[in-house]
């Protein structure tokens, strides 16, 4: 059987696929494929999913192989094998509030998708906050008074300073990363290996 | 009404077969002279998450009881039989269980194991039994397509010991190496130049007899890394010498539990991938009760083992279609079945198939 690999679906999936083409791999089915979620090259499967999703298919062995954000690996622990950084999909964690802002004497809010990072963070700097989970358009949350910051990923930051929100402290770098499901990497070693050796050839995370 | 997340009813087939699972292993260990032990499903919290046996106490399913102790259900079977096995006979090495554990991490709530200690044995003796034990089972369940993985904690740990690492720092760098996350441990072991490359080397080195061999031949000249190739070379060769050529190694497993002591060991299943059986050496967690003493076991996961059991050739279906008046004669004459399936109804199910029916709704009424 073709080995199988987990594509997060949107950026990262455009960016591996312009990574992955780079590398001498053949992607043309995948770049036609419309809006199908399973596809197949000659040697390989490709499925495509929402990135703690991938991290899901490749736990339980439905793909061998998964391309996720390093923010997805943090935010839901996975029994998978996390074996390499690939350069792009670049990113880092923040904590963002409104410009100027004045915190409150008492126990700051904070929204973000990232409820376990987030509480992960203000645990470590031994900081008590309230954390209020959202799924997406997290820079509306200071703004509109839900919360006092937000903590989310930032890449070139353009959206925060549109909304009008500051960068307070920056805590966590993250990239792609390719990872395995800890029993297709020893059983399917030889399928495996000639396409994760080239994808660590090439490493080096921005 | 509704069951709790992971929590599940069984019913018919699996069961049949789970019980076949566990009625073989029964057999399996009785023939090898084992004798059977089994601890109590509630045990204090203490048992588990004492620093020698380290097991997260998020993972537990715990509660208060009376006098204000958090209290358990059973979430290992090594560790509580540890602890019952200290004040056992002593001359009685080879120990075996069956039942349930409970965990938290995991899907399904309750998992089904069945398993082997051996305690007080010749350190060699209790690996190259745990593994034949393994080999002989696996074969009366007729699952034959399956790898051994071999693995040694003292791997790992000889070539961190320049690096002299805090605790904190070596839980790090161990989750790092279990995640084979070759840019962290990089990063993690910068200071050290040659360890960071040995780690880089060892979360590659898994595969064949041949990983062990090339290993060998670079640290020929380190006493410790030396022994214990040799012990996992012997190990390997005794599997051979039983016809078990499916064997692999993986050099830079590290222990998941603190207790972990030498060799490990991993069976999986080839088709699906599945972890079948996993166990190894834990000689340290007979410290916690100040003994030295060698203990080497392993667990198979029954709920895997039966998804993949062969299914056994179906007994013949008798029918014995009886009324009340003759539902004596039915009885009776069911008795002298011996191998068949009967089933004694007033009314035929015609969508059940039987090889033979035989009406006795009139026996004895002319």
């Amino acid at each position: 059987m073709k080995p199988v690999i987990a594509l997060t679906k949107g950026r990262l999936e455009t960016q591996f696929l312009k990574y992955f083409s780079g590398l001498g791999f053949d992607i043309e089915p995948i770049v036609n494929k419309g809006r199908k979620l399973r596809v197949e090259t000659d040697d390989l499967q490709f499925i495509f999913a929402k990135g703690p999703d991938v991290v899901t298919y490749v736990q339980y062995g439905i793909a061998d192989l998964g391309i996720v954000g390093g923010d997805i690996l943090a935010e839901y622990t996975a029994d998978v094998y996390d074996l390499l950084p690939l350069p792009f999909g670049a990113c880092r964690m923040a904590v963002a509030t409104e410009k100027g802002k004045v915190w409150p004497d008492q126990k700051k809010t904070i929204a973000s998708k990232y409820t376990g990072i987030t509480k992960a963070f203000f645990k470590e700097k031994g900081e008590s906050v309230e954390i209020i989970k959202l799924e997406g358009s997290v820079e509306l949350a200071p703004i509109l008074g839900l919360a006092d910051a937000i903590v989310d990923i930032v890449e070139t930051g353009t959206t925060l300073k549109e909304n009008g929100l500051v960068i307070d402290e920056e805590f966590m770098h993250f990239s792609a990363r390719l990872i395995a499901n800890r029993s297709s990497l020893k059983i399917k070693r030889e399928e495996l290996m000639p396409i994760i050796e080239k994808l660590s050839n090439q490493e080096g995370a921005q | 009404m509704f069951l709790p997340a992971g929590s599940q009813d069984q019913i018919g087939h699996l069961l049949d077969r789970k019980a076949k699972v566990y009625q073989l292993f029964r057999k399996v260990a009785k023939k090898r002279a084992y004798k059977p032990i089994e601890t109590p499903v509630v045990e204090y919290a203490e048992t588990f998450t004492n620093k020698h046996v380290g097991m997260a106490f998020h993972t537990l399913l715990k509660w208060f009881d009376r006098d204000g102790e958090i209290e358990v259900l059973r979430p290992d079977w090594t560790t509580a039989i540890a602890r019952a096995l200290v004040n056992q006979d002593p001359k009685q090495l080879k120990w075996f269980y069956q039942g349930s554990v409970y965990r938290q991490d995991k899907d399904g709530i309750e998992s089904n194991q069945a398993g082997i200690e051996i305690i007080r044995s010749e350190p060699l003796f209790g690996e190259i039994e745990s593994l034949f034990f393994a080999v002989e089972f696996l074969n009366q369940t007729q699952i034959d397509e399956y790898l051994i993985e071999l693995g040694h904690t003292g791997i790992y740990e000889a070539i961190i010991a320049p690096l002299q690492l805090s605790h904190q720092a070596e839980n790090k760098l161990r989750q790092a190496m279990h995640d084979k996350q070759t840019d962290v441990v990089q990063r993690l072991t910068a200071s050290n130049p040659d360890v960071s490359e040995q780690l880089h080397a060892l979360i590659h080195a898994y595969g064949d007899k041949e990983v062990l061999v090339a290993f060998k031949e670079k640290y020929q000249s380190h006493l410790e890394l030396t022994a214990i190739i040799e012990h996992l070379l012997q190990l390997i060769n005794v599997l051979n010498q039983l016809g078990i050529n499916d064997v692999i190694v993986d050099l830079g497993r590290v222990k998941e539990l603190p207790y972990y002591s030498g060799t490990m060991f991993r069976g999986y299943i080839k088709d699906s991938g599945q972890s079948c059986f996993s166990g190894g050496r834990y000689d340290s967690l007979y410290h916690q009760f100040d003994q030295k003493i060698s203990a080497v076991g392993l667990a198979f996961d029954v709920d895997i083992l039966a998804e993949h059991i062969k299914d056994e050739t179906q007994p013949r279906r008798v029918c014995l279609l009886a009324s009340e008046a003759t539902h004596v004669v039915a009885e009776l004459k069911s008795q002298s079945y011996q191998d068949e399936i009967v089933d004694i109804v007033y009314q035929q199910d015609l969508t059940i198939e039987y090889d033979e029916v035989i009406d006795l709704r009139n026996e004895g009424s002319d």
